[in-house]
């Protein structure tokens, strides 16, 4: 079994190389004309004021770190998934305790106000 | 709806006496007002006399008298004739008190008149040059400032009329142009000077939110090379995360002195020049100027004629809408596809416009006192298949696919609201005005042409968002059409041109301002004539440059996504924009 | 065992789908520009060979000779890393997908699937979570603030909808018993999990298009806003390897979508004709990548908070009541009889009707309020 993973490796191996070498083609024929002007970033036009690279809202970090909390458990999912039919009843139940733990997280991150944009 | 023909007879100079006297010279009108005064004059006429909307404010530069006048148009936005004002000053530092307490809507009229004619306004908030740029010197519309590759004041240029034997000036020079730069200057590296008053006028750039932690606020230029700002306006927004903060818009990257050009032309020369300022709507640009000109001279226009303008101003109107609402479409993100289904019914109209004028986009059609080509039947049975079978079809196909379009109504409704109050501070006009609740169209408040025949309703709408700007245009469409049957019924058989059609135009002395309810707004030719074959003073009320005045109101306080929306339903090009 | 044999034909299985996927990728654009083109009352693409058929060359030969530039003050590793990144896994997506059952090529027993493990849907959902590195690199490293702004908000958008993703992938788990793609396929032998989970499928396929940043998800490369988003400062192959990736997460997603929901290799005389496999592949793509351009074409975009509201207080609690749905159906059906397999569709349905419901109230609301 553990062949497969052999394959995949292969696979990522050829398919890095051909990005690779896309990159290299574009290096090997395009032209190089640089200048001081062009090398600028563009902001439509105009010379950018501030640095381009800042701090950003601190509501990005949030959607992250509340990814990572319901990611993990859509993890355990999968295991409860597929060995379901071995658990019946007892799986369910068990289920359902989890998802209810699971939307007492959901709603105060809700009613806290993480999940507003606006 | 009742049209108020007349309104009372006015005399200011008995209500406000010492400060307001009337204009008695030649072919003039109006008042004229002590510069010291004009505030509170302006504030007694908008608020006891109801003259609530500023329609436009522009200088005339009068080099023999050796002064400056500035000129104010105002209205009442219930309707009736405007009123006229004028302030005399000084060539040598000319200064007026701004009008942008009581107007807000002077606001970048005002610069503008202090950007090409050098007028100073005491007390304007943001006095900076608006068309040129910083650092520019003179200001052109002076009429002793001198273009390079200067030749003569007027045209017809004796160098290339009647002999024809003309040169470029810019081969006659050695250096092929006089564009000259001092030895250490590198316009590579050169940075605007008037970017850093622009960026000072913007709102604080790292601020601290309620829980004390710092955020950076991100400056960011949208445009000139933008996708969405339908051509190089720019607009310098400051941003937390994706709301802004605050906006200021910046124009002028198309500017080439459109009022300097006309006013060294004839009056006929400029006649195509109008063409390429809503280059989307060139026959309305025409009829506005032909109006103008018309009043001054007195020249009366035939009847089929009158017709033949009427058509062609709705056709205009009606591509010009579906534009917009295509473009809209675009601008919410829509790959596209209404905008190519709009200009499928543009094409259409623009083949008529073909037909009578020659010209898709740049018709020159319009003449004083008539049109350049009569209408032949052929053609007018094109026009009446499209305005009584194909463009109503297509209206409400529109109105089928997109009005209850839930993304489109979740991302218009709500979204740069202007109350009406707001609106008529701003000198809004056109379609944007009306979607604020403000049911002021000249064709019916001030009709010119023979609007006054037809029967139709001024479409308004209250809520003034970007979802009301979008019906509205709807409804204009529908209101359009209806005029268009009833001129195509109506049109009488005829001449097309009082007299006979001359190149030259000599008018009286004197000054006057047509306007028209152009699809963009209200459109505005102001002309001062001093008896020659070349208007002294051309100045153009572009409604794109001033309905810009409240897009910061509009705008602040939402989202980034939602600026290009609010910008793409106020309808502005930028070639009238910055002229 | 590992003999030479095995490692070639890893080797050819590799190439046959990454070129697979590379032409794809180069004739859906043309496929895209044509159908849109079709849509939008033009003719699209016709110029360069036998109907337009050339056109993707074309391209390739433009962008290989443009200059690249990179902007100055960029961090120039992360600059070219960027693009390799995002175009890696949305090709080694594609790995673990069967196209079909076993066939004999050469005297071999060949597996139609580079590498058919048996925790597939688990490597997808770590495979595309990997994607959203390039896209956040590319607008950090491009010194830029709308480049920024785009990658920033493709992130979160992409990992906001990951968690839908994962849960509709939880779905079809429970209903095929396994998280090998293979057995999921062989499950849908008697009936595709489109029809017991319809619901799942649509929101699968929501979370598809905001995945791979289709419109009318395409935020990150809003054009009206943020000019070209995180690739605004990308030009030549490395702007084409973004393209690529794109285009290729679109095919490949498709194909995930068609083994999930759809049956897969699934099809008439499949157990006879074992060959056909990739053909009833490459038909229910189309058929998925012609429903994709045919939003693009119809849909304006949604704007930036409605689409986290979306993906947040919708979807995802959505998918998580299907979840349960689906196993009590399923513990039904084991215990009372095979009939009541058909709760499951049922229920979801009218579940899935009253989120609708719901989203339009609050929609209603918001805007009277506005009144």
């Amino acid at each position: 079994m553990l062949f497969d993973y052999m394959a995949i490796a292969v696979f990522v191996f050829f398919s890095t190389a051909i990005a690779v070498t896309a990159i290299l083609l574009g290096g090997l024929f395009g032209p190089r004309r640089k200048s001081e002007v062009k090398s600028e970033p563009y902001e439509s036009g105009m010379i950018p004021i501030g640095p381009g690279t800042r701090r950003m809202p601190v509501r990005f970090y949030l959607v992250a770190v509340l990814f990572i909390l319901f990611d993990i458990e859509v993890v355990f999912f999968l295991p409860w998934a597929v060995s379901f039919r071995k658990l019946g009843l007892f799986g369910l139940i068990e289920m359902f305790i989890f998802i209810g733990i699971l939307l007492v997280g959901y709603f105060y991150a809700w009613k806290k106000g993480a999940l507003e944009w606006e | 709806m009742t049209i108020p023909v007349s309104t009372e007879t006015l005399d200011l100079a008995a209500k406000f006496p010492g400060i307001v006297t009337p204009d008695e010279r030649e072919g003039y009108s109006g008042w004229i007002v002590k510069a010291d005064e004009l505030a509170a004059f302006a504030a007694s006429l908008r608020d006891d006399l109801g003259y609530d909307f500023l329609s436009s404010v522009t200088g005339v530069d009068y080099l023999p008298e050796k002064k400056l006048e500035v000129v104010y148009h105002v209205y009442k936005t219930t309707g009736g004739p405007g009123l006229v004002f004028k302030v005399q000053l000084p060539r040598k530092k000319p200064e007026v008190p701004s009008l942008t307490p009581v107007y807000p809507g002077a606001d970048f009229q005002e610069r503008e008149a202090w950007d090409l004619l050098g007028i100073k306004f005491t007390g304007h908030p943001d006095l900076r040059r608006i068309l040129m740029w910083e650092g520019f010197e003179g200001h052109p519309l002076r009429k002793d400032w001198k273009e390079p590759f200067y030749e003569e004041d007027i045209k017809p240029y004796s160098s290339r009329w009647p002999e024809g034997k003309h040169s470029y000036a810019e081969d006659r020079n050695p250096f092929n142009d006089n564009v000259q730069f001092p030895k250490q200057f590198d316009p590579e590296k050169w940075v605007p000077e008037g970017d850093a008053a622009l960026y000072g006028a913007l709102a604080e750039y790292r601020t601290t939110d309620e829980d004390g932690l710092d955020t950076d606020h991100i400056v960011v230029n949208m445009g000139p090379q933008h996708p969405s700002t339908h051509g190089v306006f720019r607009a310098v927004i400051t941003l937390d995360g994706e709301d802004i903060v605050s906006m200021k818009p910046v124009m002028g990257y198309l500017h080439r002195n459109h009022e300097k050009i006309g006013e060294r032309n004839t009056y006929l020369h400029n006649m195509p020049y109008t063409d390429r300022l809503d280059y989307f709507c060139s026959m309305t640009n025409n009829h506005g100027y032909a109006l103008a000109v018309e009043k001054l001279t007195g020249i009366e226009v035939p009847e089929r004629t009158e017709y033949i303008r009427v058509i062609m101003d709705e056709l205009t109107r009606i591509q010009n809408h579906f534009i917009l609402i295509g473009m809209l479409l675009n601008d919410l993100g829509a790959y596209f596809t209404p905008a190519l289904y709009a200009f499928e019914e543009r094409e259409l109209i623009l083949d008529i416009f073909e037909a009578v004028a020659g010209s898709r986009m740049m018709c020159n059609y319009f003449r004083f006192g008539g049109v350049a080509r009569d209408v032949t039947p052929e053609i007018l049975e094109k026009v009446s298949a499209l305005a009584f079978d194909r463009l109503p079809r297509k209206a409400d196909e529109f109105d089928r696919l997109l009005t209850e379009n839930e993304i489109l109504v979740s991302r218009c409704k709500g979204v740069g609201r202007l109350s009406s109050e707001d609106a008529i501070k701003y000198s809004m006009s056109g379609p944007s005005l009306r979607a604020s609740g403000v049911p002021y169209d000249i064709r019916k408040a001030d009709p010119y042409s023979i609007y006054d025949r037809f029967d139709f309703d001024v479409a308004v709408r209250y809520n003034g968002d970007t979802y009301d700007r979008y019906l509205i245009r709807l409804d204009e469409i529908r209101q359009s059409l209806r005029i268009l049957q009833q001129a195509i019924r109506q049109i009488p058989e005829g001449p097309i041109q009082t007299g006979k059609s001359t190149y030259l135009t000599k008018t009286p002395a004197g000054e006057s301002y047509g306007r028209i309810e152009a699809p963009k707004g209200e459109l505005g030719y102001y002309l001062v004539s001093n008896g020659t074959g070349n208007p002294w003073r051309y100045h153009v009320r572009a409604p794109s440059f001033i309905n810009i005045t409240a897009l910061e109101s509009m705008v602040v306080g939402g989202k980034i996504a939602d600026f290009v929306i609010v910008f793409g339903g106020i309808d502005v090009v930028l070639g009238e924009m910055d002229r | 065992m590992i003999d030479l044999a095995l490692v070639l034909e890893w080797v050819i299985k590799s190439l046959v789908v990454i070129f697979m996927l590379l032409g794809g990728f180069a004739y859906l654009t043309w496929f895209e520009r044509r159908i849109l083109a079709r849509m939008q009352t033009r003719v699209g693409p016709n110029r360069a060979g036998w109907q337009g058929l050339l056109q993707p060359v074309a391209d390739a030969v433009k962008l290989v000779f443009k200059e690249e530039l990179i902007p100055a003050r960029a961090d120039k590793v992360i600059f070219v890393l960027a693009p390799i990144l995002t175009v890696v896994p949305a090709t080694v997506l594609a790995v673990v997908i069967p196209f079909g059952t076993q066939v004999i090529l050469f005297g071999r027993q060949v597996n139609l699937a580079v590498a058919d493990i048996n925790v597939g849907i688990l490597f997808l959902m770590a495979v595309a979570s990997v994607a959203v590195y390039g896209i956040v690199l590319a607008g950090w490293s491009s010194n830029n603030k709308f480049a920024l702004m785009g990658g920033m908000r493709s992130t979160a958008q992409m990992i906001s909808y990951e968690l839908a993703l994962g849960l509709s992938f939880v779905l079809v788990a429970l209903m095929a018993d396994s998280l090998q793609l293979s057995e999921i396929v062989e499950a849908q032998r008697t009936m595709w999990f489109v029809v017991l989970q319809p619901v799942g499928a649509i929101v699968f396929l929501i979370v598809t298009l905001a995945e791979v940043n289709r419109a009318p998800f395409d935020m990150p490369e809003a054009e009206q806003e943020l000019a070209a988003g995180f690739h605004s400062e990308y030009s030549g192959m490395k702007f084409a390897l973004f393209f690529m990736a794109e285009y290729q997460k679109m095919i490949v997603i498709s194909i995930i979508a068609v083994t999930l929901f759809f049956g897969g290799y699934l099809g008439p005389f499949i157990g006879r004709f074992p060959w056909l496999g990739p053909v009833y592949v490459l038909g229910k793509v189309v058929a998925l990548l012609f429903g994709m351009v045919w939003i693009r074409a119809t849909l304006p975009r949604i704007r930036y908070d409605r689409l986290m509201d979306l993906g947040w207080k919708v979807l995802l609690p959505l998918v998580l009541g299907l979840v349960l749905i689906t196993a009590t159906g399923i513990l039904l059906a084991d215990e009372f009889g095979n009939s009541l397999v058909w709760s499951i569709p049922v229920v979801s349905i009218l579940a899935g009707f009253l989120t609708v419901g719901l989203v339009d109230r609050s929609l209603r609301r918001k805007f009277n309020a506005l009144r």
